[in-house]
């Protein structure tokens, strides 16, 4: 099974990190970062290949049986997040090898990044709702740490923001998790499942406790998330990162998140519970991150609201609970990683030339950075749903499925937020490439070729998955189906296939 | 046995309020553990049982797996907690040095005096 290899290689960086400095290869670890995410996200999409991502497999940890015994599961849910992932940090590496540079602990760092990426995986594809639990504080705890690399006084004020509201937010998921042991006697996530299923047919007695453990669930996952009132550290977090940190932040770790409270709302606690609290958080998280994102004057906490805003999407869109809404939302989810990271890849891009990332400071390098500035503006029409690009297919998608289900009020709202997504997005591009060229940056040069190319790569995704969203709709669709009807999963995974 | 959730509760609720009222880092911290402890103490006490056994299958305490299952505490949220208690351990270290970090920097533990980001 080739999924065990992905974590094992991540798990492995600090020996390396050991055996390179030992050995006087400076550049050594870089490509060894590089080789890892390259690997794993082969071995990722070649699980895609070979199971046309319909299947489920599970890999049973020591070979117990299912109920029993720890296992990792390979669904369509966790493969669309696991691309994702995979996909996201072997760019954001290849961007680190030349934004890095210049910066001492890089030892630190790839073994952070590859934890991070290694707990992503491991949340995408596990089975078991406390390995799940662990897996999310590796994720966790190496993106405190990563806010913090730099140990400037922004960065460290981030982080321990970051880390108060983060770990709150675990440990209101941990003791959900015992409540829910409570109740059901099982941790399987399928099993789980199952013997809910149960539970909810007994009409009229909804147990408190349900509805305990699943606020608990949402506070917890909608903390990581930044869904609206729980989102104050978020900006500040993605603003004092460096800005790969940033990007796999906004494209990876949320996007962890998200999946992770699709899979246990809608697996353990069925649809019809979980979306109108989605829905409402979903509106009220995607109009104030909007309106925040407009009064913004740094580039990177621009994004960092927008990033919220498109974030309460994402929740409208899945919270329907209609296979239109799942497939919107799920793509609008995929997007969102592709044009954010890339957003703010380029933010760093500009810092790394420019040195500031204010947008009253900036004005005028369009011209000293034109790749720069085309995909910075691919990623703003993108974000803001203009038709060729991606952004709006699926935000098409989320409206339609909205009128269809009986929120025409709200799809109403939400197009409304995507126009003012264009007006900060639009006012953002002008001030910082459009204008006279001031003297201080006269000299400024186009970013380095290594930070260039996930760039290019991440537009072009942007362009084909606008040009063709079939594609976007076929990768989503197994997870969508997962979602809807979680039956099937809970069978193959308990008597196995 | 009722103890043991009254205690985790009150532990959780307290944890809770120090992070709500509390003008220090220090004691931000202390707050985040004390709610993971109460968490701890409510998912072990899950599984107690009165006179349980240690849940190790020894052939002279219990002749088959059905007698022995009736006998022994429950083994699992015990692994659960072992588990969590390191992780909260990495939690804790890892903010002791952000704090020591922010007093470096600004001279003072009260977070509401580290305020450069805003908007």
């Amino acid at each position: 099974m080739a999924i065990i290899v992905p974590l094992a290689g991540a798990f492995l960086a600090p020996l390396v990190d050991i055996l390179v400095k030992r050995t006087n290869h400076p550049r050594a670890l870089d490509y060894f970062a590089l080789a890892v995410t390259v690997g794993s996200l082969l071995l990722v999409v070649n699980i895609v290949m070979s199971t046309g991502g319909n299947d489920i497999i599970i890999y049973r940890l020591g070979g117990w049986v299912s109920p029993l015994g720890i296992n990792l599961v390979v669904d369509g849910l966790g493969l669309l997040i696991g691309i994702i992932v995979a996909g996201i940090s072997t760019l954001v590496v290849i961007y680190s090898i030349v934004f890095m540079k210049d910066e001492g602990g890089l030892g630190q760092y790839y073994t952070l990044m590859l934890l991070l990426t290694a707990g992503m995986l491991g949340v995408a594809l596990t089975g078991d709702l406390f390995n799940l639990y662990v897996f999310f504080e590796i994720m966790s705890i190496s993106s405190y740490a990563l806010v913090a690399f730099r140990r400037s006084k922004i960065s460290i004020e981030g982080s321990v923001k970051y880390l108060i509201v983060g770990s709150l937010g675990t440990t209101f998921i941990l003791i959900g998790i015992a409540l829910l042991y409570g109740i059901t006697g099982t941790l399987n996530i399928a099993d789980l499942a199952g013997k809910m299923a149960v539970v909810n047919t007994i009409p009229a007695s909804t147990p408190l406790i349900l509805i305990i453990a699943l606020t608990l669930f949402v506070v917890g996952f909608g903390m990581k998330i930044g869904m609206i009132p729980f989102h104050a550290w978020l900006p500040d977090a993605y603003q004092s990162a460096p800005s790969p940190i940033s990007a796999i932040m906004a494209g990876g770790t949320a996007i962890v998140g998200v999946g992770v409270l699709l899979r246990v709302g809608y697996l353990i606690f069925g649809a019809p519970m979980v979306g109108p609290l989605l829905i409402g958080f979903g509106v009220v998280t995607m109009v104030l991150g909007a309106l925040m994102a407009l009064v913004q004057r740094d580039l990177k906490r621009l994004l960092a609201y927008s990033g919220i805003s498109q974030m309460g999407y994402i929740l409208f869109g899945v919270g329907m609970g209609t296979a239109l809404g799942i497939t919107g939302g799920l793509f609008h989810m995929l997007n969102n990683a592709i044009y954010k990271s890339l957003l703010f890849l380029a933010a760093g891009a500009i810092i790394y030339r420019v040195g500031t990332s204010r947008l009253d400071e900036l004005g005028g390098i369009g011209r000293k950075m034109p790749i720069t500035a085309g995909v910075f503006m691919v990623g703003a029409l993108a974000l803001a749903g203009m038709p060729p690009f991606n952004g709006f297919a699926s935000k098409l998608t989320i409206f339609l499925a909205g009128i269809d289900a009986g929120y025409s009020i709200l799809s109403g709202v939400a197009a409304i937020i995507s126009a003012v997504t264009l007006t900060y997005m639009i006012r953002a591009f002008i001030a910082i490439f459009l204008g006279p060229t001031t003297r201080r940056f006269a000299k400024v040069k186009e970013a380095p070729g290594a930070m260039i190319f996930p760039m290019i790569v991440l537009a072009a995704f942007c362009i084909l998955l606008g040009v063709l969203p079939q594609l976007g709709f076929d990768a989503v669709e197994p997870a969508q189906m997962i979602l809807i009807n979680p039956s099937n999963y809970v069978k193959e995974v308990l008597l196995g296939v | 046995m009722n103890l043991n959730y009254t205690i985790a509760m009150m532990l959780i609720a307290l944890g809770i309020y120090c992070l709500l009222f509390k003008r220090n880092l220090i004691k931000l911290i202390i707050g985040l553990s004390v709610i993971t402890d109460g968490a701890h103490l409510f998912f072990i006490s899950m599984g107690f049982r009165a006179g349980g056994i240690a849940p190790i299958f020894i052939a002279n305490l219990a002749s088959n797996s059905t007698d022995f299952a009736s006998l022994a505490v429950d083994p699992l949220p015990q692994a659960l907690v072992l588990t969590s208690i390191v992780i909260n351990i990495c939690i804790t270290a890892l903010a002791l040095s952000l704090a020591i970090y922010a007093y470096r920097h600004y001279k003072t533990l009260n977070p509401f005096n580290m305020r450069r980001l805003r908007g």
